[in-house]
């Protein structure tokens, strides 16, 4: 009995933080579904953006509203700077020179933030205080609840904006048949840019919820969000949205059996080895199988 | 020359061997961003045979560019159908697993009544092989470059060979290339092993001119610069990548100029050159001039007289 309460909790426990993972990889999912195109700087912008707002919580003392929009404000910013030096220039071109360029300009994001501030540990303002809730045998942080909570409703919005608004249609138009986008009128740069631009404040706000409840920001973070985001993505299906949210579950959930049982060496392991058994077995991940056969059978027929 | 100048200049030639392990990639067109892996798969290697098996530094240093080899071929097995960004993910993926693996890793014994051996986390030290042989500062950098520049004269030497057109067709189209009866699969498995025996030689190097290695040195950001000396210096042949870790290291890493900002310096100039010249400095349309200047003087006489 008391392993089955175990098992669930710590199931609990993974799908907290894998609500995280599955807004990091919706952000990767909607900059890649747009533009067949990697931002593997995406975490890096999310840490200059978490720096910022840390530096001044340390030197202002700001609290948690005002560092949760400048957190968003400035990786928003970051994602513009991306986007018009990494992939507005290449457009056009091989996936892999902006897939380099990105992660140039990682270098160049991470650097900054540690120019701002040197220390490992940063102190972050935390969402909310207070006791675990008790419901039944189960523990649940209200912290962890609330990013449950807005993560949920983060995703229903991007859901509604996409099939709800002009500006949604236009980039599924773009994602869907780029050469019909062109045909039709639709403003490629304009569309691209705002593209990162709301990747680049989902990933913002995700970013702020995992700091606010870890409270400390290290210069790891920009390599971890990027990773998280990037095996979630991948276990979904690259550039299906629904898979986006289910792979970044299953990675929370299953990093967090992994670390329970075996230590975090080992799930750090497990989650790469995940991400490697999955490209080479079933590169299309959960969701994303569809597209995968279609290049090969397009690849085929040539 | 002094001590700090001969440091950067073996360091230069010991990283060049992973800018070119990733520019063989390359050219076929194929973006690895885990030849750090093999460069430290080649370290460790190298470091056990000499301190822990007792073996000679010139058995040690092919063993580890084998065990480089042999890993990149098993790695090539499982990745070279992913395509794009599938196959650059993948290799990735393997370099950290690569990471964590020695991470885990530990393999001690006893000599001279020390404790030696890869430790895990704690890392590899006194790998002394090369000091116990007497070598020089001098004698490193030229043993450095001496292998450096025999692998790049190899590598410029096969781009005349039947394999060096076929991997360059490879490279530019390997759709066209199939249709022209080339085994794409094989060109390609052929180019990661060789560039796996790179990576692996170099990281023996490196195992014993620094004398201590440790898994984090052989995490993403090595394989991303080794990339990008690839992207920097050019595609058109293998001089590239050493252009390129001179450019880095030299000039950014060695001068005082940009201490603390050397990354964001060298993160521009590869997002600003990648616009600019999308196949690095010495790109292959540069690379074909210089030669028809040179053919021009050769040629000209057997085939007017």
């Amino acid at each position: 009995m008391s392993l089955l309460v175990d098992f669930v909790q710590t199931t609990l426990d993974g799908s907290m933080a894998g609500s995280a993972y599955a807004l990091l990889a919706l952000g990767f999912t909607l900059m890649f579904g747009v533009m067949r195109r990697l931002n593997l700087s995406f975490g890096a912008a999310l840490m200059l953006g978490a720096y910022v707002a840390a530096w001044l919580h340390l030197n202002a003392g700001l609290g948690a509203l005002p560092v949760a929009i400048l957190t968003v404000a400035v990786a928003t910013l970051a994602g513009v700077y991306i986007e018009r030096l990494c992939f507005a220039p290449l457009r056009g071109r091989d996936a892999v020179a902006s897939l380099v360029s990105s992660f140039a300009v990682w270098m160049q994001l991470e650097e900054l933030a540690t120019l701002m501030l040197p220390r490992h540990t940063n102190a972050f303002p935390g969402l909310m205080d207070g006791d675990p809730l008790l419901i039944g045998p189960f523990q649940l942080r209200p912290d962890q609840l609330a990013m449950l909570a807005i993560a949920v409703a983060l995703m229903a919005v991007v859901w509604l904006g996409l099939r709800r608004t002009r500006a949604g249609l236009a980039l599924r138009v773009l994602a869907d048949q780029p050469g019909a986008a062109i045909a039709v009128g639709i403003d490629i740069r304009t569309t691209a840019l705002l593209t990162f631009a709301v990747a680049s404040a989902l990933g913002g706000l995700a970013a702020f919820l995992i700091l606010a409840g870890d409270r400390q920001v290290t210069p790891m973070f920009g390599m971890w969000a990027t990773m998280k985001g990037l095996i979630a993505m991948m276990l979904g299906g690259l550039g299906s949205l629904p898979g986006a949210v289910a792979g970044g579950l299953l990675l929370g959930v299953i990093e967090a059996h992994a670390q329970l049982r075996l230590g975090p060496q080992a799930r750090d392991l497990i989650a790469y080895g995940l991400l490697f058994v999955c490209l080479v077995w079933r590169p299309g991940g959960l969701f994303g199988q569809t597209l995968v056969d279609t290049e090969a059978t397009a690849r085929a027929r040539l | 020359m002094s001590d700090a100048a001969l440091s950067v200049l073996t360091n230069i030639g010991m990283i060049s061997f992973v800018g070119l392990s990733a520019w063989v990639l390359l050219t076929v067109g194929c973006v690895s961003f885990g030849q750090q892996a093999f460069f430290g798969l080649g370290a460790y290697t190298a470091g056990i045979a000499t301190v822990v098996w007792q073996l000679p530094l010139a058995l040690a240093l092919p063993l580890g560019a084998a065990i480089g080899a042999g890993a990149a071929a098993v790695l090539g097995l499982a990745t070279l159908r992913l395509h794009g960004l599938y196959f650059s993910i993948a290799t990735f993926a393997f370099a950290e697993l690569c990471r964590i693996g020695i991470e885990l890793f530990r393999y001690r014994t006893t000599r001279d009544g020390q404790p030696v051996g890869p430790d895990g986390v704690e890392g590899f030290g006194d790998i002394r092989a090369v000091f116990e042989a007497g070598l020089q500062p001098v004698d490193q950098l030229m043993l450095v470059w001496f292998l450096l520049t025999a692998a790049v004269a190899v590598l410029i030497g096969l781009e005349r060979t039947r394999h060096g057109i076929r991997a360059r067709m490879v490279g530019e189209d390997s759709v066209a290339a199939a249709l022209h009866g080339v085994d794409v699969a094989r060109v390609k498995l052929a180019a990661a092993a060789l560039a796996g025996a790179l990576a692996g030689l170099g990281g023996g190097l490196y195992a014993h001119l620094t004398t201590y290695i440790e898994p984090r040195l052989f995490d993403a950001m090595l394989g991303v610069h080794a990339l990008a000396y690839g992207l920097i210096g050019g595609l058109g042949t293998a001089i590239g990548p050493v252009l390129g870790a001179v450019l880095d290291i030299g000039l950014l890493e060695s001068t005082r100029i940009f201490v603390g900002t050397r990354m964001i310096v060298f993160g521009g100039l590869v997002a600003v050159l990648i616009i600019l010249r999308p196949r690095g400095i010495l790109d292959e349309a540069l690379v074909r001039r210089s030669a028809c200047l040179f053919r021009r003087h050769a040629d000209a006489r057997p085939r007017h007289g």
